[in-house]
């Protein structure tokens, strides 16, 4: 026997039971009635008083039902519980897979919901700690939420009223489901003394429930004991339809055309027909009807694939997005969405004293513009007019040092610019290139194997910047970012290389137009996975902006020092709309296109490194009964029976 | 002419006409038959010139020889001598009760009390006895003594009518007054709730006496023969705020029945065993049956 919460019917006890026998002391206030003699009626009661010895009796025994059922009612408060559980106090981790697939609806109303349901079962099964036991035997319990990471929901604790709280503040997610971070969290917080003086010895391991559907991703990298974790199976159908994949594309040619591809995943038995629909800011532009074969059964299970694409005509900014349209268990995976940039086509000012070739090279690059100019006529510009205006989008700088550098993208060839921090200690002779990073935008696809520079500036880089390729004796090529501006330099003049005859010189000027660009868009990654933070720079600090996530709701979020805004709520997919003031509205994708995450079938069994663990065969069942109600049932007959005893007395 | 009219309306207010009517046949009845002061229309117990024979008896020396029996002389030779009934009136005291507990109860025994001594009153009256009517409560509270005559009916109505009933009761004291101001002989009938906290045995006991036939009515509401009280109740006494707390149970109210039906019991046996006559009457009840049937049975009036 265990009180949930005794000190509620302590409290009750000691305001209503004095109350009670004060009420009975108290003088009754009687009706006054006037009679012609009270003669007879004192004789009357005194005859009754002496010839009825139980009368008395019976007004105590109203007293004594009242007291009782009272009784009932401050014991039914203190929440007597019997527990059918027997040995010392356990510890349990409580962990609830909150991941994308924990939104399928095959169970009623969601598996996550049903989860959540099973889990505070086991918790209100718990035995709790007692003022009245004897012994201590409460059980603590943690709650530790998980999808792509694992967030403590309730630190050790065996009020399972906070428990049952925590359970139900968990939220869903449409995250990828890693259990890892969550085992080393609980471990963790299970071996730390903690703070509960009740708590038992930190080396008695704490047992793992996890209510998960068992589509778990990282399983193979967890090292779990056999009898560490209990495994509550939440699910029953695995009939899901997912997009996997999905890429949209501007072509180079032509960058009003979009190309889309998907890829669509079928996780049921059959073969089965779907409609893809695509549709552009909410405007349906096509519907494909498509068949996707059926899933490969076996020991390695895979899904029927199948990719589409669309080719189509947008010059415009938008959403782009693709959703195939029969419902089934999992919505979340039944949409994708992308957020379409219009064609953007760069302004380049090339500053020389004359230099075919590199004008050449720029020319073929896809850009709208071109403007030669010498260094005398860029001095003369005006650089206010060319930081806040921005008429070009980069500014290439040929073996010139000018006098101002307004705020812009440069590449540089040759002699550093002044003022951002790099020095050129002096000349050096006959370089040739040892290493380049081969994965960096700029030298996409650029091989300077043979690059031979007869002349170049030795430079002292700052800390900060970064080396794309190297001579032996110095960097040849650097990144350096310095008062909003970025800087690629090219420690030699081209003219003083072999550079023009290599096929290299093209793509690079291509690459780093390109990657500046990047720059000047501020092209940033506007499709992100769920719980990828969305981060905008350059904002002005302490500037507050809104964020609208795809539920409605509204965040506002304040920028900070630096004018970096981000955003980590990135729970659910769907498109967010960040609303920073002086700028245009920024879309953001968030999808979820994860085939292990759209593989919701449950598992029976889930297999740790060295173990594997079943599903438990029966559903969590209460492992104590509440005696409340037979308390307050016991109340309510006492009252009726007070209630008769009174008008026995009391009626002719 | 004018006055009568009065009276008649004002006794009216008590007496229906045709009661009063029927009521004219009626007579005081006494059943010691007893010595009255004139010559009334009643038999006394002194023999004397009267018409009315009433016995024989051997004749003795001294005895007036004018009422000796000369017929029976004559058919057996033995001196008789013929004793007459001599009618005589009748003195009647009727003492009601007015104090307050007269005034409690639906329909009201000060009422029923007041109808009655009228009734008693008037059959007084129209047959010539000495009437006297005393309203007491601590002491007699109104007197009208000594009528004899309808011509009294006026004052006895205007008395019944405007005397209200207050204060306490002290019958003790009420009767020592009716004993002491009684003369002559006749019926005394007392007409009261009898509930009295002091008792009422000396009280009856002075007005007991060899001379007067003694007539006890006494009368309850039927609130107080079947009371109709629920709850937690303080009682408050009407005449000495006296209180008495009770929870009305069926138990309560069977001690109280019980305790009623003993005290009147009580009241009974104690009449008895002095010769007078016990009736109780309900309030509810009417006077008309209680007069002309009732008392008529026990012999009150005839």
């Amino acid at each position: 026997m265990e009180w949930l919460t005794p000190l509620v019917g302590a409290y009750a006890a000691a305001v209503a039971i004095p109350l009670l026998l004060l009420l009975y002391f108290l003088k009754l206030k009687r009706r006054e009635t006037i009679v012609s003699s009270t003669l007879l009626w004192k004789r009357a009661v005194q005859d009754l008083q002496v010839n009825a010895p139980f009368q008395r009796l019976r007004r105590n025994l109203l007293l004594l039902l009242q007291l009782l059922a009272l009784i009932a009612m401050v014991l039914a408060l203190a929440g007597p519980v019997l527990s059918l559980r027997r040995g010392p106090g356990q510890r349990y981790v409580v962990l609830i897979d909150r991941s994308a697939s924990m939104n399928a609806t095959d169970v009623e109303p969601s598996r996550l919901k049903e989860a959540k349901k099973q889990a505070k079962v086991f918790v209100e099964s718990m035995r709790s700690g007692s003022v009245v036991s004897l012994r201590d035997v409460s059980d603590h319990a943690m709650v530790i939420a998980f999808d792509s990471h694992a967030k403590v929901m309730c630190n050790f604790t065996s009020d399972r009223r906070q428990l049952a709280a925590a359970i139900d503040a968990i939220e869903p997610g449409d995250g990828t489901s890693r259990l890892g971070e969550a085992v080393t969290v609980a471990r963790a917080f299970a071996q730390s003394p903690g703070t509960d003086d009740s708590m038992r010895n930190p080396e008695a391991p704490a047992r793992l429930v996890l209510f998960s559907d068992g589509r778990i991703g990282d399983l193979d990298t967890i090292v779990m004991a056999s009898d560490e974790l209990a495994f509550h199976k939440i699910g029953a159908s695995g009939d899901n339809v997912a997009i996997t994949a999905m890429n949209v594309r501007r072509s180079y040619e032509q960058p009003e055309q979009l190309e889309v591809f998907a890829s669509l995943a079928n996780y049921t038995s059959q073969t089965i027909s779907r409609d893809v629909q695509l549709g552009i800011d909410g405007n349906v532009r096509t519907i494909r009807p498509i068949t996707i074969p059926a899933a490969t059964a076996g020991p390695e299970p895979s899904p029927g694939q199948v990719a589409v694409n669309f080719s189509l005509t947008h010059a415009d900014d938008g959403i782009l997005e693709i959703r195939q349209l029969t419902a089934d268990v999992l919505t979340c995976d039944d949409a994708a969405w992308s957020v379409l940039e219009p064609p953007k086509r760069l302004s380049v000012l090339l500053v020389t004293a004359g230099n075919p070739v590199l004008e050449s090279a720029l020319r073929v690059c896809p850009i709208a513009r071109l403007d030669p100019c010498t260094p005398a006529g860029f001095d003369a510009m005006d650089p206010a007019a060319l930081a806040v205006q921005q008429p070009y989008d980069v500014i290439v700088l040929d073996n010139h040092v000018p006098a101002h550098l307004p705020r812009c993208r440069y590449v540089v060839f040759g002699a550093p610019p002044v003022g951002i921090d790099v020095n050129s200690p002096g000349e050096l002779e006959n370089q040739t290139i040892v290493d380049w990073r081969t994965r960096h935008p700029v030298l996409q696809y650029v091989n300077l194997m043979n690059l031979f520079a007869a002349k170049s500036w030795a430079l002292n880089l700052p800390r900060d910047a970064e080396v794309l390729a190297e001579f032996n004796e110095s960097p040849a090529l650097a990144l350096v970012r310095r008062q909003g501006s970025t800087f690629l330099l090219v420690s030699f003049d081209i003219l003083q290389s072999n550079w023009p005859f290599e096929p290299g010189l093209v793509l690079f000027c291509y690459n780093a137009l390109n990657f500046l660009a990047a720059q000047v868009g501020n092209i940033e990654q506007r499709e992100l996975a769920v719980a990828e933070p969305i981060v905008i720079e350059g904002a002005v600090p302490e500037t507050s902006a809104t964020v609208v996530p795809p539920d409605g709701s509204e965040v506002e979020l304040t920028a900070d020092p630096s004018g970096t805004l981000r955003f980590a709520g990135t729970h659910r997919v769907g498109v967010y709309a960040v609303d920073v003031p002086d700028r245009p509205k920024r879309f953001y994708a968030v999808n979820l296109v994860d085939a292990q995450e759209s593989r919701v079938e449950p598992q029976q069994e889930i297999t740790f490194t060295s173990t594997t663990v079943e599903a438990a065969q029966q559903g969590v069942r209460r492992a104590n009964v509440p005696l409340w109600p037979l308390l307050v049932l016991a109340a309510l007959v006492l009252v009726c029976v007070e209630w008769l005893a009174y008008n026995l007395k009391v009626r002719i | 002419m004018a006055a009568t009219r009065t009276t008649t309306r004002k006794l009216t207010e008590l007496l229906d006409p045709k009661f009063m009517a029927r009521l004219d046949s009626l007579d005081v009845l006494s059943r010691k038959i007893l010595q009255g002061k004139l010559q009334g229309e009643r038999r006394s117990k002194r023999r004397g010139q009267s018409v009315e024979f009433a016995d024989h008896r051997p004749y003795v020396v001294g005895d007036d020889l004018r009422f000796v029996d000369w017929n029976i002389y004559g058919r057996l030779e033995q001196l008789f001598l013929k004793l007459f009934l001599e009618e005589q009136d009748l003195t009647v005291h009727i003492l009601t009760d007015a104090s307050a507990s007269m005034g409690v109860g639906d329909p009201s025994k000060d009422l029923f009390a007041r109808r009655l001594t009228a009734a008693l009153g008037y059959v007084s009256l129209v047959n010539s006895n000495r009437l006297t009517i005393s309203l007491f409560a601590d002491g007699v509270r109104m007197q009208l003594p000594q009528m004899r005559g309808r011509s009294y009916l006026s004052q006895m109505a205007e008395m019944l009518l405007t005397t209200e009933c207050q204060g306490f009761s002290d019958f003790e004291k009420a009767c020592q007054d009716t004993v002491a101001g009684r003369i002559g002989t006749g019926i005394t009938i007392v007409i009261s709730d009898f509930l009295f906290k002091q008792g009422y045995e000396s009280a009856l006991r002075r007005l007991i006496g060899a001379k007067y036939d003694l007539y006890v009515i006494q009368v309850l509401s039927p609130q107080e023969i079947a009371p109709d009280l629920a709850g937690d109740l303080k009682l408050l006494d009407i005449e000495d705020a006296d209180t008495a707390e009770i929870t009305v149970s069926s138990a309560l109210i069977k001690y109280y029945q019980r305790n009623l039906a003993a005290y009147c019991q009580e009241l009974n046996d104690f009449c008895v065993r002095r010769g007078a006559v016990y009736v109780r009457a309900n309030s509810a009840d009417s006077v008309e049956t209680l007069v002309l049937n009732y008392l008529r049975r026990i012999r009150l009036l005839r």
